[in-house]
């Protein structure tokens, strides 16, 4: 039988998107879900409880290219308290960008992982302009495809999916400066202010 | 300005050249990054962690030579390094641009550099080429010009450091 842990490994956990694409995956699925947030203080927890279930799907956000930090000492204190059995483990990996071939690098170090450590991997959905697909008119499109990356756990058919907005790089750029423009907005910040080319005490 | 950062105590580093910084980053009080976009959308430029990274990337930013020491894990920087290099996004825009034909963020005053990532530990051809792959992505996020990965036996990392420095 296929249960899943649904593991949220963004360093925000309980206020990230990786959350809202987790809890669009459990809505899907149509196997048993239990969701957990990554915090620096339950690796080891998650690392037992990972022996109650089948297979595991790590949600995460890239960071510098690669694995956030908090989701890559998770890893390493896994390989330390590996589960009873040996897992699937799959991936929703989401990037700011809007070519979600930008999250290629995370998703093969995660399949490293798995050779190293005898782990099943599983399958994929590669998120880009992750940051505020769920925002727009294009939500349904990454709903889709969730949907899809959850039949194919349960159903052991691992595919690698992905998605993105559908707009050229030229509309994409325009709507994510409208989109941090208001972000600023929010704090008081104006656009001009965020453009600054100072870092800390850059007269220094 | 030329900056070294290193995730493990490096020995005979020229301390009196004033051009050169160096940071052992297993020494200095790194907080992980929490994503919450501050210093890019509430301080722009300053990261709201007061901690040890804030004396670290404006000196990234300044550098155009910069020699990177880190072990490799999974393909990629181990902890330490990853780190540093997570909160160093203060040195760039929420804004997005168009680099090498992909979107990127805007970089602020980044001066463009020269890197040399020293990558120890115990590395497979596959992780080496992974790793490889990975310097290449960032070398357009960090304002690379030009870089160089050298995979070097843990027990000859001083021996690297010194080639490498000596070249400046």
């Amino acid at each position: 039988m296929v249960n899943i842990l649904v593991l949220n490994g963004s360093p925000r956990a309980p206020r990230s998107n990786s959350k809202r694409y987790a809890e669009l995956f459990c809505k899907d699925c149509t196997a048993q879900t239990q969701y957990c947030n990554l915090s620096p203080s339950n690796h080891v927890e998650i690392c037992e409880k990972l022996s109650d279930f089948s297979d595991v799907l790590l949600v995460f956000p890239l960071y510098a290219d690669a694995l956030p930090v908090s989701l890559l000492n998770f890893l390493k204190v896994l390989e330390q308290h590996p589960p009873k059995q040996k897992l699937v483990v799959s991936v929703l990996i989401n990037c700011g960008f809007i070519e979600h071939q930008q999250n290629d690098i995370a998703v093969r170090m995660i399949e490293l992982f798995c050779k190293q450590n005898g782990y099943r991997f599983g399958s994929v959905l590669k998120i880009g302009s992750g940051e505020a697909i769920l925002d727009t008119p294009f939500a349904g499109l990454a709903a889709r495809k969730i949907k899809r990356l959850a039949t194919s756990i349960v159903n052991a058919k691992y595919q690698t999916l992905h998605i993105t907005m559908p707009l050229t790089k030229g509309m994409f750029i325009r709507a994510s400066t409208t989109y941090w423009v208001n972000y600023g907005k929010k704090n008081g910040v104006t656009r001009e202010q965020m453009q600054t080319m100072q870092i800390e005490s850059a007269s220094r | 300005m030329k900056l070294i950062l290193t995730d493990t105590p490096l020995q005979d580093i020229d301390q009196k050249r004033e051009d050169i910084r160096y940071f052992d980053l297993s020494a200095c009080k790194i907080a992980h990054c929490v994503g919450c976009f501050g210093c890019w959308t509430k301080t722009p430029g300053k990261c709201v962690i007061r901690d040890d990274a804030v004396h670290i990337y404006p000196c990234i930013a300044q550098s155009d030579r910069v020699l990177y020491v880190s072990r490799i894990k999974y393909g990629g920087y181990d902890t330490i390094m990853k780190t540093m290099l997570e909160r160093a996004i203060p040195i760039q825009q929420a804004f997005i641009r168009i680099v090498d034909g992909e979107t990127h963020h805007v970089q602020r005053a980044v001066v463009p550099k020269q890197a040399t990532i020293l990558a120890y530990g115990e590395i497979s051809d596959e992780e080496q080429a992974l790793f490889r792959q990975l310097v290449d992505r960032n070398a357009r996020n960090m304002n690379f010009e030009r870089y160089e990965v050298r995979f070097v036996p843990q027990n000859l990392l001083q021996d690297a450091v010194r080639e490498e420095v000596r070249k400046w």
